[in-house]
């Protein structure tokens, strides 16, 4: 329920003048509004307008590093879905998001639970599960890296001590559902952190009195997760997924460290393909258009979700 | 508290259930950590032997390649930029986005839904390319090769990401205290800083959490603004510095990852505090 | 009320701090060096003596000339990012690293240094025809050769007497001795995935072979041809009988770290392998040796990795970077700084190539002579930004994953063919 204008004449201000008439001005609803988000419009006008926009210029024309280009219209889209590296790399990266981000949102969910009981040692279990998301991604990847190491895998060494591998182990970047495992679980494990800490966040902030009340209809553990968890956690849970979606699909570190690709592109996503072709082979103009492929499609599905968070 | 439904039995019960079912997650989460500190204490006889083991110190416990870090790269350095840098990026996004955030969830203007549509669509764009047109605003604001660089860029990501976090916790603060107040003569800034704000905590802990360790951890305008070695972060420092070709300093590099991660966990543990308090007072009630 | 109580305090230590944060950073001195300053960017070098004596040699300048000179050197994987930023700002450092086809992806950008290329190569007895064809573009010298990196065998001598073999003379000996060697639990590698050696080996092996990618005009693919395929099976067999899967996921150190691990007994590399191990006191380096240049029913061919010194167009002090190139280029200088790499840094001008340094050790005697094998890749084309396309998108090494993988080399071939023709369609035009 908004706070009508009427309520705020008769109560909120008070005084006359000039400074009064500025108040009274900045007490309305939409100018208070405005000016909230003023600074934050000032900042992406400046900061990210003209590089989006330049961006989206690049993937229409023929840049190159270092030298100007023409307009080419959507040539480099049509060049880039022409080439089956390219289309490897798409499927890679919905193989790659939908399995980690169902991972992530499962068992996130599931750990912000058991984050949130009242447990003895719970601020130290907290900073423990907290650690991924804590050390710099490009020197963890390179402790993953190091793991996966072809010669000296800890992973594979203890495997087959304890006898769940058979010498040597597998072959982890160099086979191509071995190294797309490997990529996953890295960005699982530092992804984890963001999703059990938000939700835990989302959880405190749920009265104890909707669980007692619950408590009270006879509602079990999963009634109560079913009936009360979910639905008051659904904002929250909404923009952590809608973050980590993006976070996922524009994940550059972890491939790049690991795999720069490979094998065989197996492992290639949007992020890792623009450098590639964009930076390293110097086409800006199709590596642009490789990073903002999916741009239009998350554009939807981002309207949409919003739409949706709105709602609640 | 439910103490008088359950029995003792079955609270002890639960409670196992619970470790239980941590004990995966936090071996998940630590092992790798493990492994990086393991790999920093060994002696490169050691790391590249492949008859010993990957799993623990065998041959004693060493400190050359922490001390190769602190002696021979401007380690020191790059941490006290890394802070620096963090810190004012994290504070000046927070307070952009507190404001922000808190109109978009709160008020009711024409266009706010344009505008927070707007605000999120800048996220979608990739940084992998972004950071080329960025860097010709960075020489043409005049701070290339300087820590500003990316104390001003760095809140290009933060700012939509803690401004959308922010607006889903104002969203779960009932709206009728601040009405409330209003009725009571408060302005309405008031009560945004008397009311919304300190309910709003726990989410400004997690944005602040995220986005310290989001600018602590960013690479690659930190590797493409900063070119001296004396205004580097802790993360381009290390990997630019002791990746060497084709020969990686391990230990070094392992050491760097472990004392890079220190002034980061201690100030999860710092906030943590503030975190649990706003746990245990049952955060919001009316 | 006294959670609330905490909160307010918590935002008013939270406010106090970045109060107390951004004091700290206002009084940070700024580093304004007043005297002017020359900017080098360059790479982390593989033996980093060799950085050391550059760093000394530029003091030594800048002293002399009454100027800073700061040499930035990063991992040289981080080099393309950095290229790319600063070309698009207009802005950065003077000087650069120019490697590969950095000169015709950046031509443009790049100032034009043949004054500098002539008066070198008339004091010192010319540069090596490879050397200066990776440096010169369509539209003039855009780079001063530097040094280029002999990529020879490297090989475990202790494994090859076990198994009472003489290093090996052809790419066809290496086949035949791997197997006898892997059966002894001392595989060969060659890395068969997304790192440069990948493509050093590619295009060696290919020229031995008379295999070519691109047609000598530079525009026609001409991978898929009956010698591609003989190479395909050359790897195929190498790679089932004389190496172990892990190259499919190998980048540029693992290679090192293969031999130096005492399992590998060759690997295809330069001499860094054998630096590390001297420099760290390892005792392999007694056991690695290295060999020649191996050769195939076409002869002795090598693809070494050649580096360049590029000056950029936007830089203020071209004529002071000019200065400091020349001095590098002291005979003194660039012996001495050859010295310090340890013999990795070969000299691309024909009357540094003498240096004693060589002949010394007798592991690295044969490396002068590498020369006379090398090509810039791309070869018989020259040079060109699609070129460099070809191996940043790994086509060949893929290729070569493709078929060990199962995939039927005809197939393999009709893919690279297809993506080689990409990256020629998608080429720059020229300056």
């Amino acid at each position: 329920m908004a706070v009508g204008p009427g309520v705020l004449d008769a109560t909120a201000v008070t005084g006359g003048g000039r400074l009064g008439r500025v108040r009274r001005w900045w007490e309305q609803e939409h100018v208070f509004g405005y000016g909230l988000i003023l600074p934050a419009l000032v900042l992406l006008a400046c900061l990210v307008a003209y590089p989006f926009l330049m961006a989206v210029y690049l993937s229409l024309s023929d840049y190159w590093v270092g030298s100007p280009g023409r307009f080419v219209g959507l040539a480099n889209f049509r060049e880039i879905l022409g080439n089956d590296v390219f289309r490897q790399t798409v499927r890679n990266s919905f193989v790659f998001t939908g399995i980690a981000l169902t991972l992530k949102t499962v068992l996130g969910v599931w750990l912000a639970l058991l984050l949130a009981r009242n447990l003895s040692g719970k601020r130290l279990i907290r900073g423990a599960v907290l650690l991924p998301f804590v050390i710099p991604t490009a020197l963890s990847t390179l402790g993953w890296w190091w793991m996966f190491d072809s010669l000296y895998s800890v992973v594979n060494w203890t495997g087959i001590r304890l006898g769940l591998l058979n010498p040597p182990g597998p072959n982890w970047l160099g086979v191509p559902a071995y190294a797309m495992a490997a990529v996953i679980a890295v960005n699982v494990w530092r992804g984890l952190p963001f999703f059990a800490i938000t939700v835990l966040a989302g959880l405190v902030a749920i009265p104890r009195e909707h669980y007692e009340a619950a408590e009270v209809d006879g509602a079990g553990a999963w009634g109560r997760f079913r009936y009360v968890t979910l639905p008051l956690l659904r904002p929250v849970l909404a923009v952590v997924i809608l973050f980590s979606t993006i976070f996922t699909f524009s994940d550059f570190n972890i491939v790049y460290v690991l795999t720069r690709g490979g094998p065989v592109n197996t492992t290639h996503l949007f992020a890792t393909l623009a450098y590639q072709v964009g930076l390293q082979g110097g086409n800006l103009g199709q590596g642009a258009a490789i990073s903002l492929f999916l741009f239009p499609m998350l554009g939807v599905v981002v309207f949409l979700q919003l739409r949706y968070i709105r709602r609640e | 508290m439910t103490t008088g439904v359950r029995g003792r039995g079955a609270r002890i019960r639960s409670a196992a259930w619970a470790y239980g079912n941590l004990v995966p997650f936090v071996f998940f989460a630590l092992f790798p950590f493990y492994f990086m500190v393991v790999t920093s204490l060994k002696s490169n006889a050691e790391l590249y032997s492949l008859a010993s083991a990957p799993l623990w110190i065998q041959r004693g416990a060493i400190a050359d390649h922490y001390r190769f870090l602190l002696e021979r790269t401007d380690f020191l350095v790059w941490m006290r930029n890394s802070l620096v840098i963090s810190v004012l990026a994290t504070g000046v996004s927070l307070a952009i986005s507190i404001p922000a955030g808190y109109s978009l969830a709160r008020l009711r203007f024409a266009g706010v839904g344009g505008f927070g549509t707007a605000v999120f669509i800048t996220y979608l764009v990739p940084p992998t390319l972004l950071f080329l047109p960025l860097s010709r605003v960075v020489v043409w604001l005049g701070i290339a090769d300087t820590i500003w660089a990316l104390v001003v860029t760095y809140p290009t990501f933060l700012v939509p990401f803690s401004t959308w976090l922010l607006m889903g916790y104002f969203r779960t603060v009932p709206r009728e205290m601040e009405e409330c107040a209003l009725v009571d003569g408060a302005s309405r800034m008031q009560a945004l800083l008397r009311i919304a704000l300190p309910m709003a905590v726990p989410g400004i802990v997690c944005a602040t959490l995220f986005g310290f360790t989001l600018t602590w951890n960013e690479f690659i305008y930190a590797l493409t603004f900063v070119s001296q070695t004396a205004n580097k972060t802790a993360v381009v420092g290390v990997t630019a510095d002791l990746i060497r070709g084709d020969i990686y300093y391990w230990g070094s590099l392992m050491a760097g990852a472990v004392l890079a991660s220190v002034p980061i966990v201690i100030c999860y543990v710092f906030f943590l505090d503030y975190y649990v308090s706003g746990l245990t007072a049952g955060s919001v009630k009316g | 009320m006294s959670a609330r109580v905490d909160r307010r305090q918590f935002l008013k230590t939270a406010a106090a701090s970045a109060a107390g944060m951004a004091w700290l950073a206002s009084g940070r001195a700024p580093a304004v060096a007043q005297k002017r300053e020359l900017t080098f960017l360059s790479w982390n070098h593989f033996v980093p003596a060799s950085d050391d004596e550059l760093r000394r040699q530029a003091e030594v300048f800048g002293k002399q000339a009454g100027v800073a000179v700061r040499v930035d050197t990063i991992a040289h994987l981080q080099l393309p990012a950095k290229f790319a930023a600063e070309a698009q700002a207009e802005a950065g450092h003077d000087m650069i690293i120019n490697a590969g086809s950095n000169p015709f992806l950046y031509e443009r950008m790049l100032a034009d240094v043949g004054d500098i290329v002539d008066e070198l190569g008339r004091k010192y007895g010319g540069w090596y025809p490879f050397a200066a064809e990776s440096a010169r573009t369509g539209s003039g010298w855009r780079a001063v050769p530097w040094f280029w990196i002999s990529f020879p065998g490297t090989y475990n001598q202790a494994h090859f007497k076990a198994a009472g073999l003489e290093p090996p003379k052809t790419w066809a000996d290496l086949l035949r001795d791997g197997k006898i060697l892997k059966r002894q639990g001392h595989p060969v590698g060659i890395a068969i995935s997304h790192c440069n050696d990948a493509h050093s080996t590619y295009w060696s092996v290919t020229w031995s072979y008379g295999a070519k990618v691109l047609e000598a005009d530079g525009k026609t693919p001409a991978i898929n041809s009956d010698r591609t395929a003989q190479v395909i099976e050359w790897y195929k067999e190498l790679f089932a009988e004389a190496m172990e899967p892990e190259v499919l996921s190998w980048d540029d150190a693992s290679n090192n770290r293969f031999i130096l691990s005492g399992k590998g007994s060759w690997i295809h590399n330069p001499i860094s392998p054998y630096n590390s191990a001297l420099a760290n006191r390892l005792p392999i380096a007694d056991d690695l040796n290295h060999h020649r240049s191996l050769a195939g029913p076409a002869g002795i061919h090598s693809a070494p990795p050649i580096v360049g010194l590029g000056i950029w167009k936007f830089s203020k002090n071209t004529a002071l970077a000019k200065d400091f190139i020349r001095f590098l280029y002291r005979k003194e200088n660039f012996d001495a700084w050859v010295v310090a790499s340890n013999a990795f840094n070969h000299p691309p001008l024909r009357s540094f190539a003498d240096h004693p340094i060589w002949l010394q050790n007798p592991k690295l005697a044969m490396l002068p002579k590498e020369a006379e094998f090398a090509h810039p890749r791309g070869w018989p084309a020259k040079p060109s930004d699609a070129v460099q396309r070809i191996d940043n998108n790994f086509i060949l090494a893929d290729m070569v994953a493709k078929a060990v993988g199962g995939m039927p080399a005809r197939r393999a071939m009709e893919w690279a063919q297809d993506q080689v023709a990409q990256a020629v369609k998608g080429q720059l035009k020229a300056a």
